[in-house]
Order: structure tokens, then C-alpha cells, then sequence
């Protein structure tokens, strides 16, 4: 903001002396830091969105940084910590920021009509304290997909419960023992994760119905001990606690992992086999829960700024969630959308956007009318809640204790006990 | 008057530069770094003021930190250790004259000369159990019918990890060895031969004695770097599965930045220099000693 | 010992097994490194692996250039090892100079220091340096690489340059100065064309460990294109897509010339560690 100042500084300088063209006067800058969906997220955030927004608003300039997964959380830390916070963040979590009251409210900067467009369930997802304080960017749904012709040749049906699975898995194993029958990834990129796809289906999860952490529930300590089975029948992927998910979509890619947990994207990762889609196994006369993932942008509050920036903040997000632009970025990252029209647009016709990279195909609207309708039954992570960061943190560390032998009960306990003090 | 001041101040001269570099980059973090330990620092990076030593009661409190402290000493015993006694075994061998000496010797800088995260990404590539290239190998030579786990535990992978530090830290004592046994006489053990000294009493007496300013720099540097290495360890398992094979390097990272908690952190860096501190004390005091038996 | 091994001819087959033994193990992972580079990438995750390529794809050798900014990558390594080593040679020397040459009050204190500086290892430090970074503003930025791996390679510079400087007699400096040179002058004229090969060591040591670091770029830059190669390479492991042939067929081109600079100064190395360790 500093630089903004001086040039605001700068400027009214020779606006005084009467040397300066009217068009130039109230230029407002803005920092906004996205991550990195893929390959090409640079690139279409460089060359498609800069120069057509720059262009439709002379007088905003974006100061706009891609920045990696991997980096991401370092970057914002020290943004944060030495008072540099950006304008506008994409990132997957809020409540932190909200605990030290860095964000401005959604309801400030989001327009009535962009309000509308979204679907209400992602529109009131981040609300804490009765505030809304993020906006959804995109989504994304986990389901389950396996191998059609290795669970052929093991001579399995696809699995639906969780008995199922172990029955596939082991038939598959007597079929060829190179195969791995199920990818499991407690390693610390998604632990967290791996507790969902299984707890969730088991009627348990990181709430209770009052909305409390209740990550010891008696449900939670059967999904574990379901993992844990899997684990010891050498159902997995060995090396579980330090292989992400990523290795593992790149064997299932290769025809070497018969079934796997993973999101939408897989859908172009594994288009070299023969795969299906079917939804995450549930345990016996459990109802089957999906996983959705939604992303988030947040705009930093910033007291000392001048009259123009929380306009320019929602100019912008109005200029993003723009139907066509905002389906044309879907397309071209493969993730779902969560605004209402551009739903029902790619849902409609994709094929007229491009996907990102340089061979990249068209879109496809079958693929986002069948997402889009997983999605809608999806549950989210609890990313409202202030204590989700160290719960994420706690449950991939009692994912892993229980991997390494430790008591199921015990270990849940601790990590209950850890969050809730 | 004048003159005797500027001649005084010169050397101070000499080394301002030094001292402004190392000041600058190394001794301001290090004030940061007990500042923060002593500090409680928020999730998204606020600092929100002293916090009484908080950070340090959190950490003592967990075992992680205890384990972790643990497995900072194997690894360092281990590691400096093993290197130590093969590095020295194989500098004694490429001492001798053989055939394809020059290229050996090449060879042996390899290690050395590769950067710890390129062996680090190789040896994971290596020792994975689907796919990795030993597996493939031992299975092509008819060794093994079946893929072998090689890391089925968390001490598995520890141990696997102490392995290419090993690897790594080899070529380093070779050769401070190697260059200490050129600087030996050969009539030292052309008068033990006549003496009939055996292979060990050469060996105990004349090599090991005369090697030992060689390999207390090897030795002491190795400690150092080996007890604060960070790639080998982050790239294979990121102080996993179940936080079990950290060291305070990787313990250190992983708080600050998958955590998100800078002042633990902060506070086990402080337990790293006090460590460290008190083994460079050790040294000292026990150098001095040899200094002053030396000057008798 | 050489008579003893000339003695017995079973001692020389042991010798010579040892010896093959230690090359293969040491060549292993480049052999892995090698080949995996000119696997094609469906060969990567496939249920029949070979050890060797099924095709030999050199085309990765030439495709890591252009799928992601790698030449940028070895330009940034270039530039920050090449900035960090003239950096810390032109402090050290004359830091060298004093204490080998002058005698000062506090030099064992500075000496003392400056072993300890190497204690603090950068990860160690990396929340401190970060916050450093932050307030001068060289986060991200290659200027505060170069600045850090010149001040954690001083130490080492200056102990390699010590104990070099000893090794030379003063006296053709003094003779120097008695021809009416000044100090500088005759550190210039007389001292460093004699130290030259322990000052090549120096240089090309903290090349090296520049070109090596990983720890601290890998906190600092967060830009594509202010990467350096070890952690630029972490691009080939990307999210959804793992490219193991470009990743190592990258590591190669990152090794091959350290290790061609390495077998340069291979002879003075070592001698010149110890010496710098050893008189004092």
C-alpha cells in the first residue's frame, strides 16, 4: 500500500502543477496473489485476464502474482507478518485471518448481483460469526475411480460398501500381485483428505450434529480401523504416509492402480485407461457422502486506503465471475463452477472454451453436467471453523500413528483433546 | 599520535567487510530467531508479543520434540560416524598405487559434488517399493520373485535416510584423509618395517597419530553440517510417517511452515544453538588441553 | 604399506574387488539418474519395468528446455552462485589477510566467531532470515540469495584463504614493501598471485556450495523465474503430473559441470581445509 501512497503522493504533486492529463488521476493498484491450478494458470491469468481487464478499467492496475501450492502458505505468512498482506488472496482457508481480523466482510466488496450468482450453499459456506468473509473461486468433487478392465479381469463388480472393497481388493491381488488394488494418501499434503473419504462414509466426520469437534466419535475410530485393515491386508499403496496423491493418480494413469480416490481432474489425467466413475464406498447402510473441495478468494482489510479500493476490489470480482470469462477459466483449469450461470452454461455448451496448454482439447458438457449434479451432493470441509488448520494437522498425524500400529481410540482421543484443549 | 591509532585500526579495516556481511545475514536472524521463540506469533503470521516462554513450555511438552531430539543425535552419531570410519577405509585404499587410481579417485567426488536434494530425489526413486529402480533390478536378476518394501516402518525409512547421508558425507572425510596421508613420510614406516611393526601397529602408531588434525577438521565440520541437514530427510519423507524421523532441522521447518507455528519453531532453533553451543564448547576446552599437553 | 600389498598378490585382488565394489555403488544412482532420464514417461508408473530404457528417448534431453523456463533456472544459479563467490571472496580476503598477517586484540575472538558463524545453519535460521528478507525487501528477489549464501559461505572462505595466506612466507611481501609498495599494494602484487591456486579453491568451493544450496531458495523465491535450479526442478514434480525423465535429465545438466569443477580443484581441497584448520 505504501507504493500506492507515494504515487498517489507523486501524483497530486503534478496534478498541483497543472502538467497532467485528465485520465491518469485516480489510478488504483491492486495486489492479488492466485495459486496455481496447473501448468497454464500463468499463463491465462497473463494473457487473457490482465489485458482484458486492464482494458475494460483503465483506471485499475493489477499487480497480480500466481504463486504455488507449495509456496503458498510461506508467501501469505510473511506477507501477513510483516504487514504486506495483498489486496486479494486465493487460498483454502479464511478462519485464521478472520481470528485476526484482517479480512473485510464478502457483503462490502461483493455486488448484489454477483451475490445472486452464486449457489447459495457455496455463497454462505464461509460464514463465521454470522459474516461472510470469502468468496468460492471453484470447486472441485472427489469420487471414486477404478480400472474397468482390471476389475474385469479380477472378476469384481465395482465396490459400493466397504466389505465390497476388501473383497475386491483381495480378489484383485490373487489376480496380479503388481497391481494395487486401493490408493490410500495419509502423507501430510491431504491427510486430512483420506479422513473424510472415510469417516464421512461412515456417518462420522470432524463435527458433531451441534457442529462441535468431535473427531473421536465411535464412528470415526470403525473408519479408521476400516483404513487400517486395508492397510495391513497390503490393499495400498506402500508407501501411504509419504507418497502423495499425485504419484499415485500418475500409476492409476499408467494402469497400475486399480482404484483410487481422487477429483474431477483425474477425468484428463487417466484418459489412457479404461476408467469409470462411481461414488466413494460407504460402510453397510451408510448413506454415501462425496467429497467437494471449494476453493476461496478473501479480500485484506486495509484501513489507510484511498476512497477507490474497495470499488476496484469489486470491479474485479464482478470482471472474474463474468459468465463467459469465469466458464472459459473453468474450462481451461477443469474444475467446477460455482456460480449458478456459468453452471448451466458449460453445463449447456463447453465445447466452446478451450482447456489450458497447448494442445489442449474443448471442454466437454457432459463432464460438467455430471460433476456439476455430484457436486450438488457433496460435502465440504469445515474451513469456518478458526481451529480447522491444526485439526487438519492433528488428523494426517492420527491417520499415520494409527498406519505405524498405535491404538485407534487412544490416538483419536489425543487428537480431539489437542484441538479441543 | 595519529599515525600509531590508524596502524591499530587497519586491521579492523581488514575485516570490517567480513564482519558487516556476516552481522548482517547471520547475527540479525539469530536475534530475530530468540525474539520470536520468546514471542507468541498468530497462524496467518501476526506477532502478538512476548508470551513468557510459552513456545518452550509447548515443546517440552511434546513428544515429537523429545523424539525428535533423539533421532538428531543418531542421526549425527550415525551419519559422521559410519562416514568417518568407510571414508577413512576407503582413503586408505585409494592411498595405494593400483591401476585406475585417477579414475577411482574421479569417481569418489561424485557424491560430493551432487547436490544433497538431486541424491536425495534419486535415492527416494530408488527405494520406492512399486516402481523404484532396485526393486526392477533385483527382480530382472532373478534376486527376488516379489517387490520388496523396503521402508515398511518409520525406522525403515530412517534408517534409509542415515544411509545416504552416509553416502553423501563419504567423499568429505576421504578426502581431509587422503590428503593428510600424502603429507606422511614414507621412511616413518619403512623404520616401523625394520622395527617389525605389523600392519595394526602401523597403523595405530604411525598413520592414525599423524592423521589426527585431518580428521578432527573432518570430523567437527562433518558434525555441524550433518546435525543441521535438511534436504535428505525433507525430500524423502518429510519427517514422516507420524512425525518419526525428524531431526531438529526438519522438525524446525515443518512447525514454521506446514504448522504454522513460528514461535515453537523459533524456540526449537534456540535448543539448536544451545546444542550445538555447548559441543563447540567441549571442543574447545578439549583442543586447549591437547594444545597444552603439546607445549610440554 | 605398499611393500606389504606388493608382497602378497591375494592382497591386490581384494584390492581391486573393493575398488569395483565402491564404483558400482557410487555410480548407481547416476546410473538410475541416467537411464530414468531417457525413459519414456509412460514407462514411469507401468506394471513391467525394466531397467534400462525400452526406447532410448534423448528427445528429453532437449524437451526439459522447453517445457518449463530451465535455461532461466541455470541463469539463476549462474548469477547467484557467481555473485555470492565474489562477494565473499572479496570480504574474506581481507579478513584472510589480517589474520594471517597482523596482529590485533579480539582476532582470536574473531576467529573464534567466525568458526561459529558455520553453526548456524540456514535452516536453522530460516525464520529469522525470512523476517530479515521481508524488511529489506529482498524476498523473492536474487540479490538477497546472493547476499545470504555469500555471508554462510564466510566462514569457509575465509578459513580456506587463512590457511592458504600461512602456507606463504611474508617475507617477499616485506621485500615489497621495503621497494616502497604499500600494504594493499603488496597484498595485490605479491600475495595473491602467490596464493592463487588456494584462492581458485576458495572460489570454486563457494561456487559450488552456492550452486548447491536448496534450503533457503526454497523458502525465499516464490517466483517461476527468480528459481534457481535445485529448487526450479521441483517444476517436473508438479501437481498432477509427474515427470521423472525431465526431472532427472535436468539433475544432469545441474551436475555435470559442478562435478567437472570439482575434479579441477580436487588436489587442493582437501590439503587446503586442513591447513587452514590446522595452523593457528
Amino acid at each position: 500500500m505504501k507504493k500506492i501512497l507515494a504515487m498517489l503522493l507523486v501524483l497530486t504533486m503534478i496534478l498541483s502543477l497543472g502538467a497532467i492529463s485528465a485520465f491518469a488521476a485516480d489510478e488504483v493498484t491492486l495486489d492479488v496473489i492466485i495459486s496455481e491450478y496447473g501448468s497454464y494458470t500463468r499463463e491465462w491469468w497473463d494473457g487473457v485476464f490482465i489485458p482484458k481487464f486492464e482494458e475494460a478499467n483503465p483506471d485499475i492496475k493489477l499487480n497480480l502474482e500466481v504463486v504455488s501450492w507449495n509456496d503458498l502458505d510461506a508467501v501469505v505468512n510473511t506477507r501477513i507478518s510483516t504487514g504486506q498482506q495483498p489486496d486479494i488472496l486465493n487460498f483454502n482457508a479464511f478462519a485464521d485471518f478472520v481470528a485476526d481480523d484482517l479480512l473485510m466482510p464478502a457483503e462490502e466488496y461483493a455486488s448484489e448481483e454477483l451475490q445472486a450468482k452464486f449457489f447459495p450453499d457455496f455463497w454462505t459456506a464461509n460464514t463465521m460469526d454470522g459474516t461472510i468473509w470469502a468468496l468460492p473461486i471453484l470447486a472441485s468433487a472427489r469420487g471414486l475411480y477404478y480400472n474397468k478392465d482390471i476389475l474385469e479381469a479380477a472378476g469384481v463388480e465395482v465396490p459400493t460398501t466397504w466389505a465390497e472393497v476388501k473383497d475386491a481388493c483381495a480378489k484383485i491381488k490373487e489376480y496380479d500381485p503388481d497391481i494395487i488394488p486401493w490408493s490410500l494418501d495419509i502423507s501430510n499434503d491431504e491427510g486430512q483428505a483420506a479422513f473424510s473419504y472415510y469417516t464421512w462414509n461412515n456417518g462420522g466426520g470432524f463435527l458433531d450434529a451441534d457442529g462441535n469437534w468431535a473427531l473421536n466419535s465411535t464412528e470415526n475410530v470403525e473408519a479408521m480401523t476400516f483404513m487400517k485393515e486395508l492397510i495391513d491386508a497390503g490393499y495400498v499403496w506402500p508407501e501411504y504416509a509419504t507418497a502423495t496423491r499425485y504419484p499415485q493418480q500418475d500409476a492409476f494413469a499408467a494402469g497400475s492402480v486399480a482404484m483410487i480416490i481422487g477429483p474431477n481432474n483425474l477425468y484428463d489425467i487417466a484418459a489412457g485407461v479404461n476408467f469409470g466413475v462411481a461414488s466413494i464406498p460407504a460402510n453397510e447402510g451408510k448413506d454415501p457422502v462425496n467429497m467437494g473441495v471449494c476453493d476461496l478468494l478473501v479480500a485484506f482489510a486495509d484501513e489507510d486506503a484511498e476512497e477507490g479500493r474497495t470499488e476496484a476490489i469489486s470491479k474485479f470480482f464482478d470482471f472474474f465471475y463474468d459468465t463467459d470469462l469465469y466458464s472459459e477459466y473453468m474450462v481451461y483449469e477443469g474444475f467446477l463452477p460455482v456460480t449458478s450461470d456459468s453452471a448451466a452454461l458449460l453445463a449447456e455448451n463447453a465445447e466452446q472454451f478451450k482447456k489450458g496448454g497447448p494442445d489442449g482439447g474443448e471442454g466437454n458438457s457432459e463432464y460438467f453436467a455430471n460433476f456439476n449434479e455430484v457436486l450438488a451432493s457433496c460435502e465440504f470441509y469445515p474451513t469456518y471453523k478458526v481451529e480447522w488448520s491444526d485439526v487438519m494437522v492433528a488428523v494426517t498425524a492420527a491417520e499415520q500413528q494409527i498406519a505405524e500400529g498405535a491404538d485407534i481410540q487412544e490416538t483419536l482421543d489425543a487428537a480431539q483433546a489437542e484441538i479441543v484443549g | 599520535m595519529k599515525k600509531t591509532t590508524l596502524r591499530k585500526a587497519e586491521p579492523y579495516v581488514w575485516i570490517l567487510p567480513s564482519i558487516i556481511l556476516m552481522v548482517g545475514m547471520i547475527v540479525v536472524p539469530v536475534i530475530t530467531v530468540f525474539q520470536m521463540s520468546m514471542s507468541e506469533i498468530s497462524r496467518a503470521g501476526v506477532i502478538k508479543g512476548y508470551n513468557n516462554f510459552d513456545n518452550f513450555r509447548a515443546i517440552f511438552k511434546s513428544a515429537t520434540f523429545w523424539h525428535t531430539l533423539q533421532n538428531t543425535f543418531v542421526w549425527t552419531v550415525v551419519v559422521v560416524g559410519l562416514s568417518t570410519v568407510l571414508g577413512f577405509i576407503i582413503a586408505m585404499v585409494l592411498n595405494q598405487k593400483f591401476h585406475g587410481r585417477k579414475f577411482v579417485r574421479a569417481i569418489v567426488v561424485f557424491p560430493w559434488a551432487t547436490s544433497l536434494i538431486i541424491q536425495a530425489t534419486i535415492w527416494k526413486y530408488i527405494i520406492d517399493s512399486q516402481f523404484g529402480s532396485l526393486n526392477v533390478i533385483l527382480k530382472k536378476l532373478g534376486i527376488i520373485s516379489q517387490n520388496i518394501n523396503w521402508t515398511p516402518s518409520a525406522a525403515a525409512y530412517f534408517a534409509w535416510e542415515c544411509w545416504i547421508g552416509i553416502f553423501v558425507t563419504i567423499p568429505f572425510v576421504t578426502f581431509c584423509v587422503l590428503s593428510g596421508l600424502q603429507s606422511i613420510d614414507d621412511t616413518y614406516y619403512e623404520a616401523a618395517e625394520i622395527d617389525g611393526a605389523g600392519f595394526w601397529k602401523k597403523l595405530t602408531r604411525i598413520t592414525l597419530p599423524l592423521l589426527r588434525p585431518s580428521l578432527t577438521v573432518s570430523t567437527v565440520l562433518n558434525i555441524i553440517y550433518v546435525f543441521n541437514s535438511f534436504p535428505i530427510i525433507w525430500t524423502i519423507t518429510k519427517g514422516d510417517p507420524a512425525d518419526k524421523t525428524h531431526t531438529l532441522a526438519t522438525y524446525i521447518y515443518k512447525l514454521s511452515f506446514f504448522n504454522g507455528k513460528a514461535g515453537q519453531a523459533a524456540a526449537v532453533s534456540v535448543v539448536g544453538f544451545v546444542i550445538l553451543c555447548i559441543c563447540a564448547g567441549v571442543y574447545m576446552v578439549l583442543s586447549l588441553r591437547a594444545e597444552k599437553e603439546e607445549d610440554k | 604399506m605398499n611393500n606389504s600389498i606388493r608382497k602378497h598378490p591375494w592382497r591386490r585382488v581384494f584390492l581391486y574387488l573393493f575398488v569395483f565394489v565402491l564404483c558400482i555403488v557410487i555410480l548407481y544412482p547416476y546410473f538410475v539418474m541416467f537411464t530414468t532420464a531417457a525413459k519414456d514417461r509412460n514407462e514411469m508408473y507401468s506394471l513391467d519395468m525394466t531397467v534400462l530404457p525400452k526406447e532410448w528417448k534423448w528427445s528429453n534431453f532437449v524437451e526439459i528446455w522447453s517445457a518449463a523456463p530451465v535455461l532461466r533456472y541455470f541463469l539463476n544459479s549462474v548469477l547467484v552462485s557467481g555473485g555470492a563467490t565474489i562477494i565473499a571472496i572479496l570480504c574474506g580476503i581481507p579478513a584472510a589477510y589480517a589474520l594471517s598477517r597482523m596482529k590485533f586484540k579480539g582476532k582470536s575472538v574473531f576467529l573464534g566467531a567466525v568458526i561459529m558463524s558455520q553453526m548456524f545453519a540456514p535452516v536453522v535460521l530460516l525464520v529469522g532470515i525470512y523476517r530479515l528478507m521481508m524488511k529489506i525487501s529482498l524476498v523473492n528477489n536474487i540479490l538477497g540469495l546472493i547476499l545470504l549464501n555469500a555471508a554462510f559461505n564466510q566462514a569457509f572462505a575465509i578459513w580456506l584463504l587463512r590457511g592458504t595466506f600461512l602456507s606463504i612466507s611474508p617475507d617477499m611481501e616485506q621485500a615489497a614493501k621495503i621497494d616502497g609498495c604499500n600494504t594493499v599494494g603488496s597484498l595485490i602484487r605479491v600475495l595473491i598471485p602467490m596464493a592463487a591456486p588456494g584462492i581458485v579453491t576458495t572460489l570454486i568451493f563457494v561456487f559450488i556450495n552456492s550452486w548447491n544450496e536448496y534450503t533457503m531458495a526454497l523458502t525465499l523465491i516464490s517466483t517461476d523465474v527468480f528459481k534457481p535450479i535445485t529448487v526450479g526442478i521441483n517444476v517436473f514434480y508438479g501437481l498432477n503430473m509427474i515427470n521423472w525423465q525431465y526431472l532427472f535429465a535436468t539433475s544432469i545438466f545441474a551436475t555435470i559441470p559442478v562435478i567437472i569443477l570439482f575434479l579441477c580443484i580436487e588436489k587442493h581441497l582437501a590439503s587446503g581445509l586442513t591447513a587452514g584448520g590446522v595452523k593457528g
